[in-house]
């Protein structure tokens, strides 16, 4: 990385208009995620949030506007190509395979990085050994840091909730990527899982030097642990700054409490 | 001192001997990744001196203090070593220890390096680091969470060995050199104690002490070399420098470390341990883990397993009576073996356990015998940190009335080993490496000599054959009789109430009387069952509790602990209360402890006929109903006797 690309910011959303008919999702959107920022976004209930995320990660393909991650247009490329450029994600609920064990989901987000074919994997060719080898060594890894060693044998859907989304954002963080967005990783969590999970994606963040974007209703936690909050509301953006600034927002008041400003 | 000089005289000098010697056998064992990765004894060499020429590199000199702050693992062990290498002494803190303890430590032990296991142990000493001067190092090996963390005595693990290789690269012997520089009397631990009678003490362990408990520990057990050993007591234990540390070193055996400190029990299968260690409270969560387990089973295989244990517990119960096994049993338990026990013991991990440890507290002969019937024999084992090991279960057969056998074995180390009862019923100890003082506290140390004798402050006994000792309590806690005999209620109460016919006991003596008597709260469910299998008839507890067979059903169970006393302290008579102990009038307290001067108040006339050995006596007690209305309770109590144990019984 150079030094001039070091300042750009490493995403660059302009002007993102989402439609679904007659029903404007998005309107006008531009925002930036720059290097090693913990990014949240915020807003009431059909605000856009989800949407703005699924057209980051290819996922919707807006209307208008573009998407540009580290210098390219992403933003009509299709999701396993966006996956590759280096953006990972991760859903709202758990998208998880249910009878595999939590190694087995995890060795789901190396896919990308395999380069082995069915016939040789099935022939278990040397070179498709080795591979396997680095790729378990990854997951381990990656484990290891989000503490479920104890857990690597187990099936997936007998864990509890909190755990599956550990796991779930163990996958992503499995497919090594640049930047990471997540979509209300800590929904239906308890305090001690919320904290638990604020605390790897911090970790997240300091280990890996890359940015995390976050769709979250926990205000507690987006205070804390957000670098930078943007706000939305009916599809508009109506707030982008720190969490001090953003708590005093008039507007933002006004969203979330329905009072005419 | 050992006859043989050759004979290695510090566990470094024995880490070199054994590089040397089996340098390419496992010396240890880590599961990391999901998989047991393995270190000889030549890699395990060669991480202790990167190690100990960082400590150099650091400043650290002879004799200064290093503490160590981690959950066992590999380099744990190497970080004491290595310390021990430059004849530096370890303390070794749990890690859990608080930061106000570790201050303490750090202070009155006047540590100059800590390692730390990772951000939760590097967050406690850092705060502290400005408060002791002579505090200049801090190394962790777990990086989690540290990545930002910048001051100029913190290293990370590859940091500091990295601050070796210029040293290495100078002076090639040096680590050797400083190894062989060691004595068997250097200092090789401070292990402080619990501090629950004011603040922690150090005992000053010496290398000596350390080769001398291990090879007595080594020698009553006849521990093949290479046994199969995992690592889990915390190193701030006594036993675990005993054991894992040293005789690890010694025997050499395998020593293993698992993943987390919650997956020990999954470890313990996989490596199928020869020799486990846990304390009562875990063989209870064992046993119970059987239990629950077995009710998840469909009825027909809960009923396999129970015959098939009971089938156990008939030819194995020799170990514990000595009741003859009848020759059916003997032709039934192969079978029931390769039905019902071995599974067990594979599910347990016991397969391979020859040699299976408790100590700390009594453990209910019920579980003794539940693991007896498996064919997993409990040892117990009792020392303390200032002397050493003192008694262990030895040889085929364990009683579990006792803490074991006397394992003053002759050694090379020191003057013969003698113990003595003091007329307090103290135990004394002499001989061997002996007791080196508490560091810093002379007068702490003095305290605990009685002229050359060491006084443990615990009141113990003689068990049925000479060489066992039974385990009474502290000195401090025993109560006196008119005679002068000592005796603990505290020991007497825990032993009946392992009987599964008495809820609540409460044992009666002091210095106005000649003899002990108790106080019985028997168990109403399950001498109500009892008394329907035998057809006793019966309306209310009052009623239940003064009727003949029950009696003598209690008189049998007082007896059968009245053998393990010594014949002053034994109970000679009781009563069965007519009514249940109950908090709510104040006779417990809400944690079920025994409200002592006010039961021995209300029942006072109880006391007084038993002491005036009266058959009988009427009691009328006052109590209070749930719903707030008082009435009296009126009742004829009925005052048993235990039948005098003729000396053969004993």
């Amino acid at each position: 990385m150079t030094q001039a690309q070091q300042h750009l910011p490493m995403l660059e959303a302009r002007d993102i208009t989402l439609k679904f008919g007659g029903v404007t999702a998005l309107a006008n959107i531009s925002i930036d995620i720059g290097h090693q920022e913990l990014v949240a976004l915020i807003g009431p209930n059909g605000a856009g949030k989800s949407s703005l995320l699924n057209v980051l990660s290819g996922f919707y393909r807006p209307s208008e506007g573009s998407v540009r991650f580290e210098g390219k247009n992403i933003g009509r490329w299709p999701v396993h190509l966006v996956a590759q450029a280096g953006l990972a994600r991760t859903f709202q609920g758990t998208h998880l395979l249910p009878h595999m064990s939590v190694l087995d989901n995890i060795m789901v987000g190396r896919y990308m990085h395999m380069k082995s074919s069915l016939t040789t994997a099935f022939f278990y060719y040397p070179f498709a050994h080795r591979e396997e080898l680095a790729h378990r060594a990854v997951a381990e890894e990656i484990l290891s840091f989000l503490e479920l060693e104890h857990l690597r044998h187990h099936p997936v859907g007998t864990l509890g909730y909190g755990m599956r989304k550990r796991v779930d954002l163990g996958r992503a963080l499995a497919m090594e990527p640049r930047m990471l967005l997540l979509d209300e990783p800590m929904a239906g969590m308890n305090v001690e899982e919320k904290e638990d999970l604020a605390r790897f994606i911090l970790d997240i963040r300091e280990s890996r030097q890359i940015p995390v974007v976050l769709v979250e209703h926990d205000m507690g936690v987006v205070m804390d642990i957000a670098d930078r909050v943007i706000v939305l509301n009916f599809g508009r953006k109506i707030a982008d700054a720190s969490p001090a600034v953003v708590q005093q927002d008039q507007q933002v008041i006004a969203a979330y409490l329905g009072v005419h400003a | 001192m050992s006859a043989d000089s050759l004979t290695p005289q510090t566990l470094p000098q024995w880490l070199l001997h054994n590089a040397a010697n089996h340098s390419d056998e496992v010396a240890q064992r880590y599961k990391r990744n999901g998989i047991w990765q393995e270190f000889s004894w030549a890699d395990v060499r060669d991480e202790v001196r990167e190690l100990a020429l960082g400590l150099r590199a650091r400043g650290v000199q002879r004799s200064q203090t290093v503490v160590l702050m981690s959950e066992n693992r590999p380099e744990l062990y190497w970080a004491e070593w290595a310390a021990q290498a430059i004849g530096a002494k370890v303390v070794a803190l749990y890690p859990d220890a608080t930061e106000a303890e570790v201050d303490y430590v750090l202070k009155d032990a006047q540590a100059v390096c800590v390692f730390a296991e990772d951000q939760e142990q590097v967050d406690k000493v850092m705060p502290l680091m400005s408060r002791h001067a002579g505090m200049h190092t801090v190394v962790w090996w777990e990086s989690g969470g540290l990545w930002s963390y910048r001051h100029e005595g913190l290293f990370g693990w590859d940091d500091f060995k990295a601050l070796a290789q210029p040293i290495a690269a100078e002076d090639a012997l040096w680590f050797e050199q400083a190894i062989h520089q060691g004595q068997s009397q250097d200092i090789a631990l401070l292990l402080y104690t619990s501090g629950t009678t004011g603040e922690p003490k150090g005992v000053i362990t010496t290398h000596a002490s350390l080769l001398h408990n291990a090879e007595r520990i080594g020698q009553t057990l006849q521990l093949p070399p290479g046994c199969e050993y995992l690592s889990y007591i915390p190193l701030s234990w006594a036993t675990e420098q005993w054991v894992g540390v040293t005789l690890g070193l010694i025997r050499p055996m395998r020593v293993s470390f698992a993943e987390r400190p919650d997956q020990i029990q999954e470890a313990i299968r996989e490596l199928a341990c020869e020799m486990v260690f846990f304390g009562p409270r875990q063989w209870e969560s064992l046993a119970a883990r059987v239990h629950a387990r077995m009710l998840d089973a469909p009825p027909w295989r809960q009923r396999v397993v129970d015959w098939g244990l009971h089938i156990g517990r008939l030819a194995r119960s020799e170990q514990m009576d000595t009741a003859r096994r009848p020759w059916w049993v003997r032709l039934l338990l192969p079978l029931a073996d390769a039905l019902v026990l071995r599974p067990l013991r594979d599910q347990l991990g016991l397969l391979r356990a020859r040699i299976v440890f408790t100590g700390g507290a009594a453990v209910a002969p019920d579980i003794f015998r539940l693991f007896a019937a498996m064919g997993v024999m409990l040892r117990n084992v009792y020392g303390c940190s200032e002397f050493g090991l003192i008694t262990v279960h030895q040889g085929e057969q364990a009683n579990p009335e006792t803490i074991g056998h006397l394992a003053l074995l002759p050694s090379a180390w020191g003057e013969p080993m003698q113990w003595r009862l003091a007329p307090t019923g103290g135990l004394e100890l002499r001989g061997g490496t002996g007791f080196a003082g508490y560091w810093g506290k002379p007068e702490k140390s003095a305290e605990k000599m009685n002229g050359e004798w060491f006084q443990t402050g615990d009141a113990v006994g003689q068990g049925p054959n000479e060489t066992e000792l039974i385990y009474y309590d502290r000195v401090e806690h025993m109560s006196c009789l008119k005679g002068g005999h000592t005796f603990s209620k505290q020991f007497i109460e825990v032993r009946l109430r392992f009987s599964p016919y008495i809820r609540e006991v409460m044992v009666v003596g002091d210095p106005s009387r000649e003899c002990v008597t108790a106080l019985v709260n028997i168990d109403g469910d399950v001498f109500g069952r009892w008394a329907e299998l035998q057809g006793v008839s019966f309306t209310t507890f009052t009623d239940l509790s003064q009727r003949p067979e029950i009696l003598t059903q209690v008189a049998s169970e007082i007896a059968q602990v009245n053998r393990t006393l010594p014949e002053a302290a034994r109970i000679t008579h009781f009563v069965n209360l007519p009514k249940e102990l109950d908090a709510d009038e104040g006779e417990l307290t809400r944690t079920r402890k025994l409200k002592r001067d006010f039961i021995e108040q209300r029942y006072g006339c109880l006391i007084e006929a038993m002491y005036a050995n009266q058959a009988k006596t009427a009691i009328e007690i006052p109590i209070r109903y749930q719903d707030g209305r008082s009435g009296v309770l009126r009742a004829d109590v009925a005052v048993g006797r235990i039948p005098q144990l003729s000396l053969q019984e004993n």
